[in-house]
């Protein structure tokens, strides 16, 4: 049988294509968005709180063809943060708890996305578009599209916290209970971005070693951890309600749709 | 000659050493721990770049008020240490009065920083004032909210001993390991802040 024929028929009968769907999206969404902002635009990691506006002209210039190029993508694909957003809601809906805790934190990111997400791309795309704008005017959007960005991280707090409670809570054993925890590890090192709204220098500004560096470590593995876990949650799953089965001891890993089109 | 049997199997469960609570809290013990070993050797490498400024500032601490706190949430910890040592006994009532003491000293313990944080900001010493400070605040502020955190476990505590069908001895230690990390970690923040000179 051949790839095609193979994946058309695994496409047409696995009852979890959907889920797989929105998990390989995930990845590539992540995978999109950290090449963007790390690598083609280099708005990350942040610039310096401090610059003058004639650094902050040639720190545009500097990155003019990236910042255009790599926002534009994501003008183009941003709203692929949805399906991310989608799964995480649906593991928690999955869970014995009520449904307020999925509404909730799928409202709640949705709204965040737009100061903690667009913003940036917005403020940084118009500062890139006119070079020869005035120096302080460059520096607004400069200040507009760090402070959005880095500064509003914060209102992801709530988002981890409620996660946390509907696992600590859900007797479905759809997350182990460790991850909750996690989540307010996690919650706590978005807390320690509000004073970058104070500071211009030091640990605390938006580009800190506290308020960045060690914040961005913690959330890059929990971002790595519930990727995981969420792909583990789709394995487990059998699209029923009550508890999640566990994976069978010593079976053997069951293959993705994609794996078993390639084998 | 055969080796002894080293295994638990034929021991009875209540013989089988374990890690008090639920074995996922000791896994945010161990994370948080790590997320504060790094801010404490951040303050520390700083330190070392002006360690004339921050001996100047770190004087306007009130060392007394430390010891104090720190006593006081030693305290705490000791009463908690004794609630889960009731419990296991089945004196539930008593285990209660000491988790109810343990929120009485927890809350001292808020009420204190308080007064020492009023009194540094109207003596000048405030968040941005100084690299130090900028430490200080930052510090206790992020053992503060730890500490608020705690006041939520000892509340789930007192209401499981409250309650004959809610009882769970698991629970009522992994709020008391809650409890003792916070605990760790103003020790070390009282190290580190008050202490190291």
């Amino acid at each position: 049988m051949s790839i095609v024929s193979n994946l058309r028929a695994n496409l047409r009968t696995d009852p979890k294509r959907e889920l797989w769907f929105t998990w390989y999206s995930t990845v590539a969404f992540y995978s999109l968005y950290s090449v963007v902002f790390f690598v083609i635009t280099r708005t990350q990691p942040p610039g310096k709180p401090w610059l003058d506006p004639e650094q902050t002209v040639e720190w545009f210039a500097d990155r003019h063809g990236g910042l255009l190029f790599g926002f534009g993508l994501i003008f183009v694909l941003g709203g692929w943060s949805a399906t991310a957003i989608a799964l995480i809601a649906y593991s928690i809906r999955r869970m014995s708890v009520s449904r307020a805790f999925a509404y909730s934190y799928l409202v709640l990111y949705l709204i965040a996305a737009v100061p903690g997400f667009l913003l940036i791309c917005i403020a940084m795309t118009a500062g890139a578009l006119r070079p020869d704008r005035n120096p302080e005017m460059q520096r607004w959007l400069y200040d507009l599209g760090f402070l959005s960005f880095s500064g509003t991280m914060g209102v992801f707090l709530v988002g981890s916290l409620i996660w946390m409670a509907a696992i600590l809570l859900d007797k479905n054993r759809v997350f182990p209970r460790w991850f909750g925890y996690l989540n307010l590890c996690n919650a706590l090192t978005e807390v320690v971005i509000a004073p970058s709204w104070i500071f211009q220098r030091g640990v605390l500004a938006w580009d800190g070693v506290i308020a960045w560096w060690i914040d961005v470590a913690v959330f890059g593995m929990y971002t790595g951890v519930f990727i995981y876990l969420l792909r583990d949650v789709i394995i487990r799953d059998d699209l029923g309600t009550g508890p999640l089965p566990e994976r069978p001891p010593g079976r053997p890993r069951r293959l993705h749709p994609l794996a078993k089109v390639l084998r | 000659m055969a080796a002894p049997d080293t295994s638990t199997a034929d021991l009875p469960d209540e013989e089988i050493e374990r890690v008090p609570g639920e074995g996922d809290m000791w896994f945010f013990v161990l994370f948080e721990s790590l997320v504060f070993t790094a801010y404490f050797c951040v303050y520390l490498y700083f330190r070392t770049q002006d360690e004339r400024a921050f001996l100047e500032a770190q004087s306007a601490l009130n060392l007394p008020l430390g010891i104090v706190d720190t006593i006081v949430l030693l305290t705490s910890s000791w009463a908690i240490a004794r609630c889960v040592q009731e419990a296991r006994a089945g004196r539930y009532p008593a285990a209660r009065r000491l988790a109810l003491a343990t929120i009485g000293l927890g809350a001292a313990f808020f009420a204190l920083k308080l007064v020492e944080w009023v009194n540094l900001i109207r003596g000048g010493h405030t968040f941005t004032s100084s690299d130090f400070m900028q430490h200080f605040f930052f510090l206790t502020g992020m053992h503060a909210i730890h500490l608020l955190i705690g006041f939520v476990a000892l509340g789930i505590l007192v209401h499981q001993l409250s309650d004959p069908q809610r009882r769970s001895q698991e629970t009522i230690e992994t709020c008391s390991t809650y409890w003792h990390t916070v605990d760790l970690y103003w020790v070390l923040i009282f190290a580190v802040l008050y202490i190291v000179r």
